[in-house]
């Protein structure tokens, strides 16, 4: 809600309240305009436009295009069937051709109307694009993973504290898919959390494959963005959700791989259970395949408060009789003396994630996944991720936001955009 | 037992031939021998300029393109004066930053501020990206100066001026009218609290207070500057919550 929007609602609302009286009104405003029973009045709709609007990005559309609180009105992808898709959608639901489309989205964070965007980019656009909305004055709801490095999540945090704006990260399973561990956890029934176990996805792949020739309906350097230059290919930038080549999840240079993808649900479900979302790791402990071979190397995200989490464990390494486990390669060691109960925090407002963003929109409340969750999700995954690829144990230092005694670390806090994208 | 860089010969033959599109696998012992090498300077400076012979006018964008991901890894000064050419390249400008952004050291910093001497346009936001990424105090003069600059340039000269955030630069963001209503002062007011965030996670609440408190006197009661305003004052808030870092 920019202060500009609220001007507008502001004036809607004020002139519809005289609509009666004023001779020239009902020519103007529509009983749309006006609301109905099930559609509050213009001047309290979140007016929304959304970029990126492929795979995840038409979903995310219509979740917030389905709502009666929502005014969709515009559409940025830089793949024309993605565009035009989008649009359609939006004019087919409000029966005119209003909506408008973009191939650039700074086009679309111009336009002083829009209160909030969602975004469904590849993770190279994340903080770009998330940082210019706040300065335009949208709220965001982003896609998770949020973060591509590490650097990115302090400069998108303080965008968003900098100018008031609600971000939402974009996981709906954190809360939706683990309420089996969740729920016990917070209730106090496994008693003080000491150590978990996690099923956690391969990092990303260089991606080597050939040029093809760029087809007419997509912008190739607007799709790359901040990335490095490469010659377009289908497979590189495919929306599916895979990762194991075909696709724009499968590489580094757009995406943390399963390892973040998947990550940001399975880690996020597993920290927002153990109460650690307001934390980041301490350390990383890095354990390497066994002599003999037997065992796999694998990693310890060990927290400030002593919590470990270990990441692809060996199997004969865990507890034989965890306190509770989940389906999706969870398990719980809890010391079993029952705690009190604590509330455990919800979405607010009516309609799952995309509700609990919109309701924040309206009354300034930080989301459940508000970005700075967000991004302390992420900081998690992304220190597994560079311990793996270096193969070392790291120690991280929240303050400064660095790793500690490992400067070819540091190396890899962050990448450098190509011109001419800068955060 | 020191790692035997000669069986990388091979591996680096291949490279030296690569494309995109052609068979990487062959130069993935590069990959492995990078990590395998992390307590071996000797190996490492071996693997180093070898990678650096690669960054010549005989290879092609693709091969420089993966030794510069590796230099921005394992990278030191040695690389710094194969890659500074690539810096007012078009084609491999990003790809040497890449490289170049985290080698720690004077050099590489050098690199780029006189990269951006000689660049405009695209490449010039480039050089602005890193230094800023970077935090180089020592590119503040050269940067102030393209605060006049105009368009693209000047924005992203504000948002490196915002990040590197010493005096220096907090004086030359300080200069320029915060309500000026285009896209560069906006730039500058954004860059402007962003150096004022940063002396209060220092500690420097007057200092931040007085950052805060120029631009909330700006733009108090100016309609087009309410975003300013309400901003400057949510800072003036959190220098007054003695809690807050």
């Amino acid at each position: 809600m920019t202060d500009r929007s609220v001007s507008r609602r502001r004036f809607l609302a004020s002139t519809s309240l005289t609509a009666g009286s004023a001779v020239a009104a009902p020519y103007v405003i529509t009983s749309k305009a006006l609301g109905d029973a099930t559609t509050p009045p213009a001047s309290d709709r979140i007016v929304m436009g959304g970029i990126g609007i492929g795979n995840m990005g038409s979903g995310d559309q219509g979740a917030f295009l389905g709502r009666p609180d929502v005014q969709y009105v515009a559409v940025c992808d830089v793949r024309k069937k993605w565009r035009d898709g989008g649009k359609d959608r939006v004019d087919a639901k409000y029966g005119n051709k209003d909506c408008a489309a973009f191939v650039d989205f700074r086009e679309l964070l111009a336009r002083d109307d829009i209160d909030a965007v969602h975004i469904a980019t590849p993770d190279q656009w994340h903080s770009v694009m998330t940082i210019a909305a706040c300065l335009a004055g949208k709220d965001v709801y982003l896609q998770k993973p949020e973060t591509l490095t590490l650097r990115e999540g302090p400069l998108m945090i303080a965008a968003a504290r900098r100018y008031g704006r609600v971000v939402s990260g974009g996981s709906q399973r954190v809360l939706e898919d683990y309420r089996t561990i969740v729920e016990p956890c917070w209730a106090g029934e496994i008693g003080t959390i000491r150590s978990a176990d996690l099923s956690i996805g391969p990092p990303p792949m260089a991606c080597y494959l050939p040029g093809q020739p760029t087809p007419p309906d997509i912008d190739w350097d607007l799709w790359l963005g901040p990335a490095a230059w490469e010659p377009y290919n289908a497979g590189r930038c495919d929306g599916n959700f895979g990762t194991g080549g075909n696709s724009w999840r499968s590489y580094i240079d757009y995406s943390g791989g399963s390892m973040t993808d998947w990550g940001a649900h399975n880690f996020g479900g597993l920290i927002f259970a153990t109460n650690l979302r307001g934390q980041q790791p301490a350390k990383v402990e890095y354990h390497p395949r066994s002599a003999d071979g037997k065992d796999g190397a694998y990693a310890t995200i060990v927290y400030p408060t002593g919590v470990e989490i270990h990441c692809n464990r060996p199997q004969h390494l865990k507890p034989q009789k965890p306190s509770i486990t989940h389906e999706r390669g969870i398990q719980i060691m809890g010391d079993g003396v029952a705690t009190a109960a604590t509330p455990v925090p919800v979405y607010k407002g009516q309609g799952g994630i995309y509700g609990d963003f919109i309701e924040c929109v309206k009354t300034r409340e930080r989301p459940f996944r508000d970005i700075e969750l967000a991004v302390n999700t992420m900081t998690g995954i992304h220190m597994l991720a560079i311990a793996q690829r270096l193969e070392r144990s790291l120690a991280w230092d929240r303050a400064t936001q660095a790793f500690t005694g490992d400067e070819e670390a540091n190396h890899l806090l962050d990448r450098a955009r190509r011109e001419p994208w800068i955060i | 037992m020191p790692f035997d860089t000669a069986t990388l010969d091979a591996p680096f033959a291949s490279l030296k031939a690569y494309d995109w599109g052609a068979d990487a696998s062959a130069f993935k012992p590069i990959d492995e021998a990078i990590v395998a090498t992390q307590s071996d300077a000797a190996a490492r400076s071996d693997i180093e300029r070898r990678l650096i012979a690669l960054l010549g006018p005989d290879t092609s964008r693709a091969c420089k393109e993966y030794v510069c991901r590796k230099l921005a890894l394992i990278g030191t000064a040695a690389a710094v004066p194969a890659l500074a050419p690539l810096l007012v390249d078009g084609d491999n400008s990003h790809m040497a930053r890449f490289a170049l952004e985290p080698i720690p050291g004077p050099e590489a910093g050098s690199a780029l501020r006189t990269a951006l001497g000689a660049v405009g346009g695209k490449l010039a936001i480039g050089m602005l990206s890193s230094l800023a990424t970077r935090r180089d105090a020592a590119a503040v003069p050269m940067i102030a100066g393209l605060l006049s600059a105009g368009g693209t340039t000047a924005v992203a000269a504000a948002t490196a001026l915002g990040a590197i955030q010493t005096p220096e630069a907090i004086a030359a963001l300080a200069k320029a009218d915060p309500l000026a209503g285009d896209a560069v002062a906006r730039a500058i007011v954004d860059a402007r609290l962003a150096c004022a965030e940063g002396l209060l996670r220092q500690g420097k609440r007057a200092e931040a207070r007085a950052l805060y408190d120029q631009l909330a006197t700006a733009a108090a009661g100016k309609p087009a500057a309410r975003v300013i305003e309400l901003a400057a004052t949510r800072g003036i808030v959190a220098c007054l919550d003695t809690t807050a870092s």
